[in-house]
């Protein structure tokens, strides 16, 4: 469960959220869309405790937080196995059993072989897929994913966004899913808000999912 | 290499030919030191001298870069802990070595306590510096991506601060042993009756200039050593991770 009540947040003079609500039910998905710069990552940000709202409030379930940011963010100094493993250690698990666990994941997200290699040596779009490792490795209560695949290839993402659905499926995971592509917000979401340029939130009516994306897909066509 | 043999060889050769040149009591040859240094080694003396310096170096920088690197995690950590330091660190960068030695032979006499007490006050605002510079260059968003995933103090420590400061503390310690070489022999040259400075001191005074010389060479053999067998290796190791293409 994520509950935001009347949140407004600046930063200095600059107000990107004025009065936001937003629920979000337990083992839900919802999907973020919106223009660069509207506040995205700021939303997220604000669930995670990251960033501090100026009026309002924000409850979010107690226990594990995935967060896969919008870079990275992994450890220069340390393999893509521990990097996976650190952040177990951090949530009580043993060394070995969290070194085993972290290679089961970074297997999963199809970096096997890759265990030993430095975030340095890694192209990005593994990086990014070692920090989608350590995000649901932890097995989160909540996941906040800030473009995940914006770095993966068309193949590698449909594998990784059918992970994501099973571990959706397992556990007890809600989800805040931020993306630049509707429509593969609309594969996952259960529901999609959008971030307007006003920045307020809309929600979009996702009866009919195939015209949604039928009519962002020729909105797009027709800059073609 | 190739370059720094070269150099080696020009500091001989211009060494050699400086000593033909001036009076045979203030200047040694390269053989004749090296004579002085054999007879040196030979008995005792070198390694007594050598053992009760090294002693003093030890300590001293232990005791100073453990003070320093203290100071520079409260200070990093913590605003005011920087702003009540800055004081301090100003007035230890700003008093003259020769003032320290001088004050601190008035307090404690000649002898160990003075040279380890200069050694540290004289290392301590290098490795306060350095310190503050390294964790204030650790990577904030590394930082929040610990305490969105509940890294304990004690992780995010080990995790990312001691190995996102390790360059620079490096840089400081290696800065701080070449300035406490440089205290050591100053404290014993005017505030002890013992020590490679002392033994230097007392070869000048009797005019023993290939003696003078052999002390030297013994110092920066002592400097060498600490450098290639201490500081580099340890450096290789806290940095290993970066050997791969950044
Ligand atoms: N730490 C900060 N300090 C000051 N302003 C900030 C900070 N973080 C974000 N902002 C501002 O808040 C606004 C929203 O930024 P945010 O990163 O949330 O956008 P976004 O929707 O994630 O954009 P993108 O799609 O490009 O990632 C921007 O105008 C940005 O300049
Ligand atoms: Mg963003």
């Amino acid at each position: 469960m994520i509950r935001l009540e009347h949140v407004t947040k600046r930063f200095d003079s600059l107000e990107v959220f004025r009065d936001l609500s937003l629920h979000v039910a337990d083992n839900q998905i919802v999907g973020v869309v919106g223009p660069s710069g509207s506040g995205k990552t700021t939303l997220l940000k604000l669930v995670a405790g990251m960033v501090q709202a100026d009026e309002g409030t924000i409850a979010v379930d107690p226990g594990a937080i995935g967060y896969v940011f919008q870079e990275p963010r992994l450890l220069p100094w340390r393999t893509s196995l521990d990097n996976v493993a650190a952040t177990l250690r951090a949530r009580g698990w043993e060394k070995t059993e969290a070194r085993e666990r972290a290679a089961a994941w970074i297997e999963r997200v199809g970096l096997k072989g890759f265990e030993d290699y430095h975030p340095a040596e890694l192209s990005g779009g593994m990086a990014q897929r070692v920090s989608i490792a350590r995000a649901f490795a932890v097995d989160p209560r909540v996941l906040l994913l800030d473009e995940p695949f914006s770095n993966v290839d068309l193949a590698l993402k449909d594998s990784l966004m059918e992970i994501l659905q099973r571990i959706i499926r397992e556990g007890q995971t809600t989800v805040m899913y931020v993306t630049h592509d509707l429509t593969e917000a609309l594969r996952l979401a259960d529901r999609i808000v959008e971030i307007t340029p006003e920045r307020r939130l809309r929600e979009l009516d996702l009866s009919d999912r195939r015209a949604v994306a039928a009519e962002w897909l020729s909105a797009s066509l027709g800059k073609l | 290499m190739l370059f720094s043999i070269l150099g080696a060889v020009a500091i001989l050769v211009l060494w050699e030919v400086l000593s033909l040149y001036v009076n045979r009591a203030i200047m040694a040859s390269p053989a004749e030191t090296a004579v002085a240094l054999a007879r040196l080694a030979w008995g005792s003396t070198l390694w007594v001298q050598l053992l009760i310096t090294l002693k003093r170096l030890v300590i001293g920088l232990a005791v100073g870069a453990g003070v320093g690197l203290i100071m520079g995690v409260l200070a990093g950590l913590d605003e005011r802990a920087r702003s009540f330091f800055e004081p301090v660190r100003w007035v230890g960068m700003t008093i003259p070595a020769v003032i320290l030695v001088g004050l601190s032979m008035l307090w404690f006499g000649l002898g160990d306590f003075t040279v380890i007490f200069m050694v540290a006050l004289i290392v301590i605002p290098t490795v306060y510096i350095n310190t503050l510079s390294g964790i204030q260059g650790v990577d904030g968003r590394l930082v929040e991506m610990g305490r969105v995933y509940r890294f304990s103090r004690r992780l995010l420590l080990t995790e990312i601060y001691a190995p996102g400061m390790a360059m620079p503390v490096m840089a400081g310690l290696t800065l701080a042993t070449g300035l406490g070489v440089r205290a050591v022999v100053l404290a014993e040259v005017l505030g002890a009756m013992s020590g490679i400075g002392h033994a230097f001191t007392r070869a000048m005074s009797l005019l023993e200039a290939p003696e003078m010389f052999a002390w030297v060479v013994v110092l920066l053999a002592l400097m060498a050593v600490i450098e290639f067998g201490v500081l580099r290796p340890l450096k290789r190791r806290v940095t290993r991770w970066r050997k791969v293409p950044q």
